[in-house]
């Protein structure tokens, strides 16, 4: 079920008006964990079932990790999990793909083979539902977390509905608690919790699927060469489709679970106002960069091993964090790209970061600029289907077709322009806020008029339930 | 992120502690709250008031989640009405089943390619029905990836693919479109409306075709019904259409990045693919007890003279019959069938579209021996 759809609105009414009706804490959370499995499996009924199995598994290999005295046997227990979740993931997600490449390297020694190609359906959201069940093994044997003793609990702490498909990736660690005493419905957080869900809908149904995606579309779909200024116009209006639709559903699944009386963390604190890459990865997408940080980098040593070493680190995080997103080529090389991209800043602030000129403004707009920049073209890599296409657009937006083509219309580099101008900025306003105290700081008739325009504008946009981007992944 | 180590709470829960809370702004909400309901319903009801003052009535709009429901009423003997927007139209549900002795279902769809809807047809072994086919030589033999192909295999895909809450949606998308005038995509959403600014493109520019306003209404059926403000004569609605029609039957230039007589030939081998494809399902349909007739419904004005030029009845409409084996009606062979006019030249107002079904239904009986 999308949020963007009239089902949703019809779904998300029914199980707050029961939710909030229902005395027994216990009721309220067994309510949860139905309408979550009924939002699951309203894509795809059989998937719910393969979504409870692995939850059950994890419970289950949970408490063998919880009860283990040894640490070889409690590793035992934990590769079992790790392995049983990343096996799903891999014939799901990864199947035909490794496949494709195994028949590829065979080809290169000479032996031609042509393997079945599978026709799996991908689960919707199994790269974040694993993760979520993963965090709660990982958790338990790294000693921070105690197994729970109720199966019910983990359940909805894996397929809790606003976080279930498309993140953020909750932590079992996080959440499980939440699940010991029954939250009070306060107005307020209510209230709050239904405005970062219109800001949220807005993100996605306005500003990304009508005013950006058409012409990010049209850019990366078009088959001939470009001219640099659209080229350049297609990429920007990516960066910024693709932040409105994944931070409108972060946000939207955060004010969704506010109005449950829930409180799940932040995933964007204004990325396109980063200075410098490492500082873009505590911005963007920060639940999956958390969990790549503290489950894989500090794992392999983090920044306590040589230089050489940590810059292999960095970009063996970040290959992963590529391949997270889809099973292609192109996803690796944008994660490549971020590896590289960490590694060279670390090479620059070893040499740079003590000179008086490295904190001056001019140098740090400069070097949100490089940011910006450098994490678009990045973006073609994520894009774009195939290299064919990425080097295309590579080569129209570096001038390599001066006489290439115009597909743009004037009021779409217009809506690109002032979209990104406004993102932009607004970004750059608030970067070292938090938009709770942005928005504290607004007079409650600015907060008034804000909420009611993008209010109607989701019913004046008239939205065609797109699917968000990230349910792919 | 990389760069500095954690802190114990944050190497737990890759952030704040467990007892972490959002912040919420302190602000008046519940005043805030009923303040801006009053404004978007004050607003909402303004916007529908001025639908309605520019004509517009409720009435659904026609996607791919409509026509999968459509398609899973498709019932092995049933009588299928494919094709483009001409079939859309100029068909009435009512004078079909009063002749053909059932109600037939209407997935012809605008601006469609008729092929995947064909070939679907005829790899499901359960169908052996009658397929009235609508044939408009520039969809009908429109190349793979072209927006004809892409409408059409849309549908298909959502036929083959909608989610029980896609499928929930467009129920509850319909019963507020049956009630709520300002619900057209086309003209009064927010793209619709920047669609229509009149800001000039830059020189040389290849953007896309514009596309006609809403200028219809549809029922639950797919049952298609020109709008009556378009079907008034000499009506500015019409005339605007007809004016939209022009480039898009017209001959596009070849593409820029592809030499002209290698585009010349992929086309020709395109058309001839079709010719083959199609014949291959009309063939399988045929195999199982189904039967198919082609038709060519009105069109008329430049409209027509385009068409006549750029996909000449010879090179078309008669190989089509011939390789296929099909029998066909081409409306201007019969003078009942002829003298219609299509207000906007393609295609017929809801009364004439009542008159031309019930003229048409004896052609349809003869030619599938009923």
């Amino acid at each position: 079920m999308l949020f963007n759809s009239l089902t949703f609105v019809v779904f998300y009414v029914v199980v707050v008006a029961l939710y909030w009706s229902l005395r027994g804490w216990e009721l309220r959370k067994n309510l949860l964990v139905v309408a979550s499995y009924i939002f699951y499996g309203a894509w795809n009924p059989p998937f719910a079932a393969l979504l409870f199995s692995t939850t059950a598994m994890d419970f289950w290999l949970g408490r063998q990790i919880g009860k283990a005295q040894e640490g070889r046997v409690k590793k035992r227990w934990l590769v079992a999990s790790i392995c049983m979740n990343l096996s799903m993931l891999g014939f799901f997600k990864y199947g035909n793909f490794l496949l494709q490449n195994f028949q590829w390297l065979l080809a290169r020694v000479g032996i031609i083979y042509q393997p079945p190609h599978l026709d799996i359906l991908l689960p919707v959201g199994i790269s974040f539902y694993t993760f979520h069940s993963l965090s709660y093994t990982l958790d338990i044997y790294r000693g921070v977390l105690k197994p729970t003793r109720s199966l019910r609990d983990f359940i909805l702490a894996v397929s809790f509905f606003p976080q279930l498909v498309a993140g953020p990736i909750v932590r079992a660690g996080d959440f499980l608690p939440q699940l010991e005493h029954p939250p009070r419905l306060k107005s307020n957080q209510f209230l709050w919790g239904l405005a970062l869900m219109t800001l949220g809908l807005f993100e996605k149904i306005v500003l990304a699927d009508t005013l950006l995606s058409g012409s990010a579309d049209r850019v990366f779909d078009y088959a001939g060469p470009l001219v640099a200024l659209d080229s350049w116009a297609g990429v920007i209006a990516f960066a910024g489709q693709i932040f409105f639709d994944f931070a409108g559903y972060s946000i939207t699944a955060i004010g969704a679970a506010l109005t449950l009386g829930f409180h799940l963390k932040d995933n964007f604190r204004f990325p396109y106002a980063a200075i410098g890459f490492s500082d873009f990865w505590r911005r963007w997408h920060i639940s999956l960069s958390t969990f790549l940080r503290d489950y894989l980098y500090i794992p392999l040593g983090g920044n306590q091993v040589r230089p050489f070493r940590m810059a292999l680190n960095l970009v063996i995080v970040m290959f992963l964090g590529g391949l997270w997103h889809g099973a292609a080529w192109t996803f690796v090389v944008w994660g490549l790209l971020h590896g590289s991209y960490l590694v060279i800043e670390r090479v620059f602030r070893i040499f740079f970061e003590d000179k008086t000129w490295a904190g001056h403004p001019i140098t740090r707009v400069i070097a949100g600029f490089v940011t910006y920049s450098a994490v678009c073209i990045a973006w073609v890599f994520f894009r774009a289907s195939d290299f064919t296409i990425a080097s295309r657009m590579l080569a129209g937006m570096f001038g390599g077709h001066p006489n290439g083509d115009m597909i743009l219309t004037t009021r779409e580099l217009l809506q690109i322009g002032i979209v990104t101008v406004g993102i932009i900025g607004l970004h750059w306003s608030m970067r070292d806020d938090s938009f709770e105290t942005t928005v504290m700081r607004l007079p409650a008739w600015a907060i008034t008029a804000i909420g009611a325009f993008m209010a109607f504008a989701i019913i004046f946009t008239q939205g065609t339930s797109n699917a968000f981007i990230y349910f792919q992944f | 992120m990389f760069f500095r180590r954690p802190s114990r709470e944050e190497q737990i829960h890759g952030g704040p502690p467990l007892e972490f809370e959002r912040p919420i702004p302190p602000a008046p909400w519940r005043g805030i709250a009923v303040v801006i309901t009053i404004v978007l319903f004050v607003a909402t009801a303004l916007w529908e008031l001025y639908a309605r003052s520019m004509g517009y009535a409720p009435t659904l709009n026609d996607n791919d989640d409509l026509w999968a429901i459509t398609r899973r009423k498709v019932q092995p003997e049933s009588i299928v009405i494919i094709g483009d927007s001409r079939a859309w139209f100029d068909v009435d549900l009512d004078e079909f089943q009063k002749g053909l002795g059932k109600r037939p279902i209407q997935l012809a769809a605008p601006g469609s390619a008729t092929y995947p809807v064909l070939a679907d047809l005829a790899n499901d072994k359960n169908f052996h029905g009658t397929i009235i086919c609508s044939v408009v030589p520039h969809l009908f033999f429109a190349p793979p990836d072209t927006p004809p192909m892409e409408r059409a295999e849309k549908n298909m895909k959502r036929f083959h693919n909608q989610t029980p809450a896609q499928n929930a949606s467009e129920y509850l998308g319909m019963w507020l479109e049956e009630r709520v005038a300002f619900l057209k995509p086309d003209d009064l959403s927010l793209q619709g409306l920047l669609n229509q600014l009149p800001i000039p493109n830059r020189s040389g520019a290849l953007v896309p075709p514009t596309f006609p306003p809403y200028f219809q209404t549809e029922d639950p059926e797919r049952r298609a019904r020109m709008w009556e403000k378009c079907a008034e004569p000499g009506s500015e609605l019409a005339k605007k259409i007809q004016q939209v029609w022009i480039p898009l039957f017209s001959l596009p230039p070849p593409p820029s990045y592809i030499p002209k007589d290698v585009f010349m030939a992929k086309m020709k081998e395109g058309t001839e693919k079709r010719f083959a494809d199609t014949v291959d399902a009309v063939e399988k349909i045929r195999a199982r007890g189904g039967k198919i007739v082609f038709v060519r419904f009105p069109h008329s004005g430049a409209l027509k003279e385009i068409e006549d030029k750029i996909t000449p009845r010879q090179q078309t409409w008669e190989p089509l019959l011939q390789m296929a084996h099909a029998p066909g009606i081409y409306y201007s062979d019969f003078p009942e069938l002829s003298g219609f006019n299509c207000p906007e030249w393609s295609h017929l107002s809801a009364g004439d579209s009542v008159e031309f079904s019930k003229r048409l239904v004896p052609h349809l009986r003869a030619a599938l021996k009923m």
